[in-house]
């Protein structure tokens, strides 16, 4: 970039320090785009300075001056935002897998108490409290994990995806109400049951999104695992609150659970993987 | 980088920056210079881009799927290899045509209203 072919020292100057001036924009634009802002700043120098002589360059250095200043800071709040979106998207991406993991422990553990109603305690009390923990550690994960997968995969899953995806996040906030109501609201538990029912079907149909549009660079269909295991639950029987099974079989509901989480913890693990790709492309 | 698919409406308004790139490579695939010279030829000097504000463009166009970089070269012995020549996408011609129905319309609403009558006009970007 610093080569002279024998320019005129004022293009010489100019185009050394525009060089150096560069380095006010963000080190990854500069590395893509540096070298043909130069090679464009040189072209546009020689033809000022061809035409108008020191006059032109006077007018072109001050013309070029406010254009770096504006689009560097631009560059660099733009660079922020999407450092700032990368990250969100990639811890999103963690708490979806974690509260899927919280959620399968808590509901798997929570089978194994032999008094779906009893209060919390006695013999049970592990049991309870790691059901009780487990789901509602695991649904705040869920709330902030969806609303990760939202901000991510907007603009590829389109409009209909984008609904979808913000219905999933009402329904698990929904959800997530229903469980700190627990002890207070009778028909708590029907609350967080439509929540999550809701949560898991639109995570479903997104799923097909997913795979029309190939919102994900692979594994699509993690989005329909994470959300067909509960509905087919709710559609042949009704999953119980203290236990996994309620009425419908034990080994269905623990299918759907394994089935559930596994769906969600991949979700989680394509979203901190992309997470870079997506902050950049949506 | 092209992957993201989104309507040509969801773009609009164009900024004049993407607009003028846009209409600068719908005759074909220009380098970064002759971008810039073909926008002040264009509109006789009255919008004149710096490096910043045509490379910041271009990267995000790139990334919205507007344009693509191409690599053909119209004759690379007479060109410097390293220069980048980018051309419009589908997409981008869509947006392009779609910005332009935009102005049209509204250029026929200020006619009605008697705000321009469309004779002896510059530009209708001034």
């Amino acid at each position: 970039m610093r080569q002279s072919y024998g320019l005129p020292a004022p293009i010489d100057l100019s185009i050394r320090l525009y060089t150096l001036l560069l380095a006010a924009y963000p080190g990854r634009f500069r590395a893509e785009y540096g070298h043909h802002m130069a090679q464009v700043f040189r072209d546009v120098c020689r033809r000022d300075y061809r035409r108008r002589g020191l006059a032109g360059m006077t007018l072109l250095w001050a013309r070029t001056s406010l254009d770096l200043l504006r689009t560097a800071l631009e560059e660099h709040i733009e660079r922020g935002i999407e450092m700032n979106r990368e990250k969100f998207i990639r811890w999103s991406g963690w708490a979806l897998m974690a509260g899927a993991v919280l959620f399968a422990v808590g509901l798997i553990i929570g089978s194994f108490d032999s008094f779906d109603m009893d209060p919390i305690g006695g013999v049970d009390a592990f049991y309870e409290i790691t059901q009780a923990v487990g789901l509602t550690l695991g649904q705040v994960l869920f709330v902030f994990g969806l609303l990760g997968l939202r901000t991510g995969y907007t603009g590829r899953s389109r409009s209909l995806g984008a609904r979808l995806l913000l219905l999933a996040v009402i329904s698990s906030i929904v959800s997530f109400g229903g469980l700190l109501a627990m002890s207070s609201i009778e028909a708590a538990w029907q609350i967080w049951a439509a929540g999550f029912l809701a949560m898991t079907l639109t995570l479903a149909v997104f799923g097909i999104v997913a795979v029309r549009r190939r919102v994900f660079s692979r594994w699509n269909f993690a989005p329909i695992l994470a959300g067909v295991g509960v509905p087919l639950l709710f559609g042949v029987g009704t999953v119980g609150v203290g236990t996994v099974s309620g009425t419908a079989p034990e080994w269905a509901s623990l299918v759907a659970v394994v089935l559930t989480a596994f769906g969600l913890s991949v979700v989680g693990y394509r979203m901190q993987a992309e997470a870079s790709r997506t902050a950049v492309t949506t | 980088m092209a992957e993201v698919a989104q309507s040509p409406e969801s773009f609009l308004p164009l900024t004049q920056a993407v607009f003028h790139i846009l209409l600068a490579l719908a005759d074909g695939e220009k380098h970064g210079y002759a971008v810039m010279q073909e926008i002040e030829d264009a509109t006789e000097g009255r919008v004149q881009m710096g490096p910043g504000t045509l490379y910041g463009s271009i990267k995000r166009m790139l990334a919205a799927g507007l344009i693509e970089e191409s690599d053909d070269r119209p004759d690379p012995t007479l060109d410097d290899e390293r220069r980048r020549y980018y051309r419009q996408t589908g997409l981008g011609r869509k947006v392009l045509r779609e910005e332009a129905e935009r102005m049209a319309e509204l250029m026929a609403l200020a006619r009605r209203k008697h705000v321009w009558s469309g004779a002896g006009s510059r530009s209708i970007l001034t």
